[in-house]
């Protein structure tokens, strides 16, 4: 907790010192898209914050960096496994915990007066971590993996008024990690991700 | 500018409460035990034809309680005769005799329970820029200014199922375990009883090339 509130200081400081930026906090809901045997329910407990500057007088050019966490959950009914000296039955909790941090621009293509919608296409390269666990009665299997992020997205940013600096996002973005797991049978992950929240710009 | 921070503040902590992990069900995780089983590959089942087993006690072995090495059955304790009544019913079901173990068993059957409990101590050094504020009371906010001790304590067990080889004793008097079956936990069940019926059930049931 004290990590996310540090985090949430720096930003909020970067957003007051720097000209033309801005930070924003979504919700982001993400569908597994990468073994989906193990875990195909879809993520609703994530989300995504990060700190943008405009690069240049038009707004056209961003940079900055996203950070992201969700969470997959899934329950298997009681199964029994076999293997070849004997077998275990139980039912279980498949689970992902994922943390990501990547370094990301963006292009706003120009709309309108430039003053309240800014659609955009951009994209993320960083690093991102996956927590495979196994839950079963009170035990616990887990592998823990940090790999490569690659972080194609889209979007669009909403200022509410021009005297507001409170607007809203939206966004659609994909995320190839290649934080894999042996033992739970991942060469790789990736999941289709939908983010909604607000974002605090400066100009 | 600061109404924003402190709007987005706001919905960050609400993000954060939300998007946090969040627990397993444990009911879900508790209502059965995990059964495991093992056998020896090697061994052939259909030689054995009877088996013997104590009437109602079962083992204890832990390392809280270094000297209880049995749970017996009484009126305050029915555990030991209902897992072991279990046992010989699946026995029976599957072609095995019971017979005294004075009357030269093919397979004896041992069963007992393993008690792991585990202590953990921690010591927290509060810091002086995030004192950690242990409750309010009296119209004033009281901390530890001094390290503390926090305690931690798990229990946890498994019970054990076992079949030994008494038809090929080793010449240096060793008894092989040819079969096991390990159910756990028994700590943290929901109805102990029943889930360890149904766990020794199922033992069998995953074990089929048990039948004679």
């Amino acid at each position: 907790m004290k990590i996310y509130l540090a985090i949430l200081f720096i930003f909020s400081c970067l957003t007051v010192s720097a000209q033309e930026s801005y930070f924003y906090l979504n919700w982001d809901v993400n569908v597994p898209m990468t073994n989906k045997d193990w875990i195909g329910n879809s993520s609703t407990r994530g989300a995504k914050a990060g700190y943008r500057h405009f690069i240049g007088d038009e707004r056209k050019f961003a940079a900055g960096v996203d950070f992201n966490w969700s969470y997959y959950q899934e329950y298997k009914p009681t199964e029994t496994f076999q293997n070849p000296g004997g077998a275990i039955t139980t039912d279980y909790f498949n689970e992902i915990f994922q943390i990501g941090l990547v370094v990301s621009g963006q292009y706003h293509f120009p709309v309108g007066n430039r003053e309240h919608f800014f659609p955009y296409a951009g994209l993320g390269l960083g690093a991102n971590r996956n927590d495979y666990s196994v839950l079963y009665n009170i035990y616990q299997d887990q592998e823990s993996k940090w790999g490569f992020l690659a972080r194609p997205e889209a979007g669009i940013l909403i200022r509410i008024g021009t005297r507001r600096k409170l607007g809203a996002m939206a966004a659609v973005h994909y995320d190839y990690s290649t934080a894999g797991s042996v033992n739970y049978d991942y060469n790789n992950f990736s999941n289709v991700g939908f983010q909604l929240g607000v974002m605090l710009m400066q100009w | 500018m600061f109404m924003q921070i402190r709007l987005i503040s706001f919905g960050f902590v609400l993000l954060v409460s939300w998007s946090c992990k969040p627990e397993a069900d444990a009911l879900r995780l508790l209502d059965e035990l995990v059964v495991s089983t093992n056998y020896d590959t090697g061994a052939d089942f259909g030689t054995y034809a009877t088996y013997s087993i104590a009437t109602d006690t079962i083992g204890f072995v832990s390392n809280a309680h270094p000297n209880d090495t049995i749970i017996v059955q009484s009126s305050q304790n029915t555990y030991p005769r209902v897992v072991l009544e279990s046992v010989e019913s699946n026995m029976d079901n599957l072609g095995y005799t019971r017979v005294e173990k004075d009357q030269n068993p093919d397979l004896r059957i041992n069963v007992y329970v393993i008690n792991d409990f585990n202590l953990f101590q921690q010591i927290v050094y509060p810091s002086y820029y995030y004192p950690s504020y242990y409750g309010y009371g009296y119209g004033y906010g009281s901390y530890y200014a001094y390290p503390y001790v926090n305690t931690y304590a798990t229990n946890t067990g498994s019970l054990v199922v076992e079949i030994l080889d008494l038809k090929n004793i080793t010449p240096n008097n060793t008894v092989k375990v040819i079969w096991s079956a390990y159910m756990g936990d028994v700590y943290s069940t929901i109805d102990l009883i029943k889930q360890s019926k149904d766990a020794i059930d199922q033992a069998f049931v995953q074990s089929p090339y048990l039948g004679i």
